[in-house]
């Protein structure tokens, strides 16, 4: 029975993926960067489509909603797997309009009133079967691949016109995109670059070498002098892990105060961000958009004997991100 | 399903090494072999005692399937159906799971040796597995440990058989098991122990000086390791536990280990981490310990919230302070929620309550004005108004009426009911299970569950409860923490861990007669078992001697007295001599003058020399008897003159050799003392007439 076969190779390299999400990376930071998040999710959805049984768009749209809500459910943190996911959808509806015939200008162009009027027109209207439309959909999807695998690149070609010569810019952390993007800069540019460490995880330590090692002028300071050291600098271009609905960031920790700090000064602040950061989530309670990982890069577990227990009464929470209320208007360009 | 993964992946990468292959296994111990959580363990196998509301096999197999191993074998005994069953519910058995788990029960397991006996017996590991209890939190990753393990089996073909996982945590440290302290030797570069006892109730540490002659010049001695019970084995291990039929845990196997180390050539390995998490839930202080750690993280990510079970509702939100809440959880006006805090689904709490530091399961209700700080409250716990719980237990079912305080260290087994208007006293285990019922249940301890519950309940009827002690209302017995029968008083430190009688003596002599076993070769410090073992044999040549046992008997009575007492060869000799010399002295009195002592001593040498014959054999073992000789001779120096017939009567029996006596005589003075014992006349004509008789035995051979 190859058809059961690949049904279960198909689930159990869901599972895996699932696995993999809800044990994140074992909190010592996040290990894979969200645009290997991103491939990632893609190529899982790819392969459902292409392997699960499904006979029409409705089937296929129903599957992927179902498996792309367990994704989302083990690490709500990932925003990236659920906006991989809707994107997926969203391809699938193209596809079926366009095999139905139907063009996208009209579907696009449908007013308002349309709308209301029309009642219940989504559901079954996917229930058409279309021959072509499984290798159409994975067609797009590949198509989506190859974009994703160019967003970085297509972000740093905008570097050249945000970084002028002679500039000091600040980051924060480690980020690929923002990393991508310097480095693209100093080809023409001469800059520097000041890294906040962003304790307690230190990336910033990985993205000063990084960027020293291909010439860039760097220095590495304490997240505690962030506010002393922004009235020289020009601009702050940092990367984020989510562009949240209302423009808010939900980026590492250390950004918050970067990014007042640079509203103090009236520092420029610019976000790198991929298509695929852009979230239609809204920060709606306080505390649900933090991630918090084990105390233990803070306080060692050898220390937490009685006495330190006693002091500290362990207030000692992690978070790996925070979501900065930055609204648009701290944040005065957004590269997408 | 993932059996056939793994045969892909044997496909696609043939070209790599066999043993990388092979997929990872791993042995999972689901009982405990003892009583430290009864009465709860009388309804629920411990493995399944719920903690933070997810039983704690599911941690065990989520640390497994986490650091990728594909196979793991579940052994249970103890109410092996409840475990079956759970097991087969929940995600493991899935056929899409990562981790393929065997269940094996069998009622005969008494200890972890008899489960890896059976392991050896079916054949199943055949390669390095990895050994845990089924009561093991852990996040951390052994894959690293296990490399090492692999390189150094690979480097000195199969010498390491062990690697035991250790977790960097200062001594006193809360979740450090009192129980479970160990001190370890080891060796900085190799990793090797070389010397492993735990700490509990010693005053004193004893090391053996051979472990510091190893060639090694560095070593360290640990005392600021938590035992995470996680140790990575190769298979000989349970070979060796199959070999050595008195293994019953790992404790009697590292020590074994390290004791005929240089016999069998078998070592162990130690990996300490210092990232990561692992403990073992032993008794309930470190239930208690373990579970807050849980709630603050250090377990990352095995969280509440990630809900790594994959079960249906089971998913909380956490918030700052590290306050966790299932689904319809309804709190009620004024209750402050301060840290710490894991509340399972559907449970509703009333108003003004304050919560810190507790778990509370599924199901619950909790009154008004209630106070909580390290409750661990189980799933259907209902608590009415004004009570306060600090640090305990209460098991499923159970329920709290109004204005019942329970003080530290409580235990509510299922189903309790407890007060009104009652203040239970530290301590106090209450259980739905008479403790009577206890011992005549002993031996039908491995009833199926149906049964128990039944028989359990015509008991219940026969006994009323005690109003006094568990309130107007309430239901339950009270498990008294001091009786005075050993196996209760276990009971009573068991409980929660805690030693109740800290009297030095008798506890670090009672322990010290286990203890000491490990303690190996030199002779000095051996007091106690040496002691004992010397007790023993000589009751064995006083009942020898009046019951007229052959001598064959005698040495094989002996042999396993060694064995017991873990005594070295060259001690059993140097005990047999000086019990056999000190053996009219016991008799008779100190009193005795030399002639009496010769006098009754040499029939005795006469009737037991085939048993010393039996251990004297090697050159070696002739100058341990001498020097033997000469100890007790230097003590009891007013009968020193004894010596010369003592040792005229062991050269006729020819017990000991003449050219041993002479080099005894010339190489052994090492002190005055012993030079002053040789120039006693009666000696210098032994060994003149020795000599001479040597000159005629080899002039003859000429």
């Amino acid at each position: 029975m190859p058809g059961a076969d690949k049904e279960t190779d198909l689930t159990e390299r869901i599972e895996a993926f699932l696995a993999d999400l809800k044990r994140g990376g074992s909190g010592t930071g996040p290990l894979r960067g969200s645009g290997e998040m991103a491939r990632e999710t893609t190529y899982l959805l790819r392969r459902i489509t292409a392997q699960a049984r499904w006979s029409s768009a409705g089937d296929l749209m129903e599957i992927i909603r179902n498996e792309g809500r367990r994704m989302t459910a083990a690490q709500p943190s990932e925003t990236t797997v659920g906006n991989m996911v809707r994107r997926v959808l969203k391809i699938i509806r193209e596809e079926y309009a366009r095999s139905r015939g139907s063009s996208e200008e009209t579907e696009q162009q449908e007013s308002l009133h349309k709308l209301l009027t029309a009642g219940e027109l989504s559901e079954e209207n996917f229930r058409q079967h279309f021959v072509h439309l499984k290798a159409n959909v994975i067609e797009a999807i590949n198509e989506l691949l190859t974009e994703l695998d160019g967003t970085t690149d297509n972000i740093a070609m905008q570097a050249l016109e945000h970084i002028h010569s002679n500039e000091v810019i600040m980051t924060v952390g480690r980020s690929r995109t923002v990393e991508a993007f310097l480095k693209d800069a100093a080809r023409k540019r001469k800059f520097h670059v000041i890294v906040a460490e962003c304790a307690p995880f230190c990336q910033g330590h990985e993205m000063a070498t990084g960027l020293s090692k291909v010439g860039i002028e760097t220095t590495v300071i304490a997240d505690a002098a962030i506010f002393a050291v922004m009235s020289r600098v020009n601009k702050v271009i940092i990367g984020t892990q989510t562009v949240l609905a209302n423009g808010g960031l939900r980026a590492v920790n250390g950004t918050h105060s970067v990014a007042l700090a640079a509203r103090h000064h009236s520092t420029p602040l610019i976000i790198c961000a991929p298509m695929f950061k852009l979230s239609p989530q809204f920060p709606n309670e306080e505390d649900t958009f933090h991630k918090f990982v084990s105390p233990h890069e803070v306080l060692p577990f050898t220390a937490g004997s009685t006495l330190i227990e006693n002091l500290f009464q362990c207030f000692i929470l992690l978070r790996l991100f925070t979501k900065v209320s930055v609204t648009p208007e701290v944040i005065n360009a957004l590269s997408v | 399903m993932s059996s056939r993964g793994g045969k892909q992946k044997k496909g696609n990468v043939t070209s790599e090494q066999e043993e990388e292959e092979q997929p990872l296994q791993a042995v999972l111990v689901a009982d405990s072999f003892n009583r430290r959580f009864f009465p709860i363990s009388k309804d629920q196998p411990r493995a399944l005692l719920p903690l933070g509301n997810v039983a704690m096999i599911d941690y065990t197999l989520e640390f497994l399937t986490s650091t990728g191993v594909q196979e793991t074998f579940v052994f249970c005994c103890w109410m092996s159906n409840k475990i079956k069953d759970h097991l087969l519910k929940s995600k493991w058995c899935r056929p899409t799971s990562p981790n393929v788990v065997h269940i094996i029960t069998s009622d005969l397991y008494r200890s972890l040796g008899d489960v890896l006996r059976d392991v050896d017996a079916k054949n199943l590991v055949r390669n390095d597995f990895i050994l845990v209890y089924g009561d093991v939190v852990s996040n951390i990753d052994v894959s690293q440990a296990l490399q090492e393990h692999r390189h150094r089996r690979k480097v000195d073909k199969n010498i390491s058989v062990m690697t035991m996982v250790f977790k960097e945590s200062s001594p006193g440290h809360k979740t450090r098991c009192e129980e479970d302290d160990v001190i370890v030797a080891m060796d900085s570069k190799s990793k090797r122990v070389l010397h492993y006892q735990k700490t509990q109730g010693l005053k004193k540490l004893q090391f053996p000086m051979n472990i510091f002659q190893h060639g090694s010049d560095e070593f360290e001695i640990r005392h600021d390791l938590l035992d995470c019970h996680i140790s990575i084995c190769s298979p000989q291990v349970a070979e060796l536990f199959t070999d050595n039929f008195d293994y019953q845990t790992r404790n009697d196997f590292v020590r074994g280990i390290l004791v005929n180390e240089e016999i069998l050539g078998n070592q162990i390995h130690l990996y300490v981490t210092q990232d990561g998490y692992g403990a073992r839930v032993s008794n309930l202080q470190m239930y208690d310990s373990v579970s807050l750690d849980m709630v603050r993280r250090w377990v990352y990510p095995l969280t509440p919230e990630a809900n790594f079970t994959d079960q249906q509702g089971q998913g909380c939100t956490h918030s700052r302070h590290n306050v966790y809440r299932g689904a319809e959880v309804s709190l009620g006006h004024g209750s402050q929620m301060e840290e710490n805090v894991l509340i399972g689904r559907d449970t509703s709490i009333g108003a003004n309550c304050h919560i810190s530091n507790s778990v509370i399961g599924n199901n619950c209700t909790i009154g008004d004005n209630v106070v909580l700080d390290r409750a661990h409250m189980w799933n259907n716990v209902h608590v009415s108004s004004n009570v306060e719980i600090h640090q305990s237990v209460v098991c499923d079912g159970a329920v709290v009426k109004e204005a019942v305080r329970l003080n530290k260290q409580c235990v509510l087994a299922y189903n309790v009911v407890i007060g009104p208007n009652l203040s239970l006293p530290e301590g106090t285990v209450v259980s739905m299970h008479h403790p009577e019922e206890e011992e005549e249940d002993d031996d039908d301890e491995f009833l199926s569950d149906d049964q128990e519950v039944g028989h359990s309940k015509d008991k219940t009827r026969q006994k009323a409860f005690n109003p006094a002690e568990v309130g107007p209302e309430g239901k339950g017995y009270i498990w008294k923490a001091s009786m005075n029968d050993t196996e209760d008083e276990e009971l009573a430190q068991c409980l929660w861990g805690l030693v109740l009688n800290p009297d030095p003596e008798s506890d670090s002599e009672s322990e010290a007669s286990e203890e000491s076993q490990d303690r190996s070769r030199s002779v000095s410090p051996e007091i106690d078992d040496v002691n004992a073992f010397q007790l023993e044999v000589l009751g064995t040549l006083q009942r020898g001697l009046e019951e007229n046992i052959v001598c064959d008997n005698l040495v094989l009575e002996i042999n396993s007295l060694k064995y017991a007492y873990n005594i070295t060869l060259k001690e059993v000799m140097q005990i047999l001599t000086r019990v056999v010399l000190e053996y009219p002295f016991q008799q008779q009195g100190t009193q005795l003058t030399t002639l009496q002592y010769t006098g009754s001593l040499l029939p005795l040498l006469k009737t037991w020399s085939p048993v010393f014959k039996n251990y004297i054999k090697r050159a070696q073992d002739h100058l341990d008897c001498l020097s033997a000789v000469e100890e007790l001779f230097l003590e009891q120096d007013t009968h020193q003159t004894a010596m010369v017939k003592v040792l005229m009567k062991m050269y006729q029996l020819e017990i000991l050799e003449e050219e041993a006596i002479l080099k005894w005589f010339s190489t052994g003075a090492t002190n005055d003392k012993s030079r002053q014992l040789r120039k006693n006349q009666g000696l210098q004509k032994f060994i003149q007439w020795l000599k001479e008789a040597e000159d005629e035995s080899s002039e003859e051979g000429e």
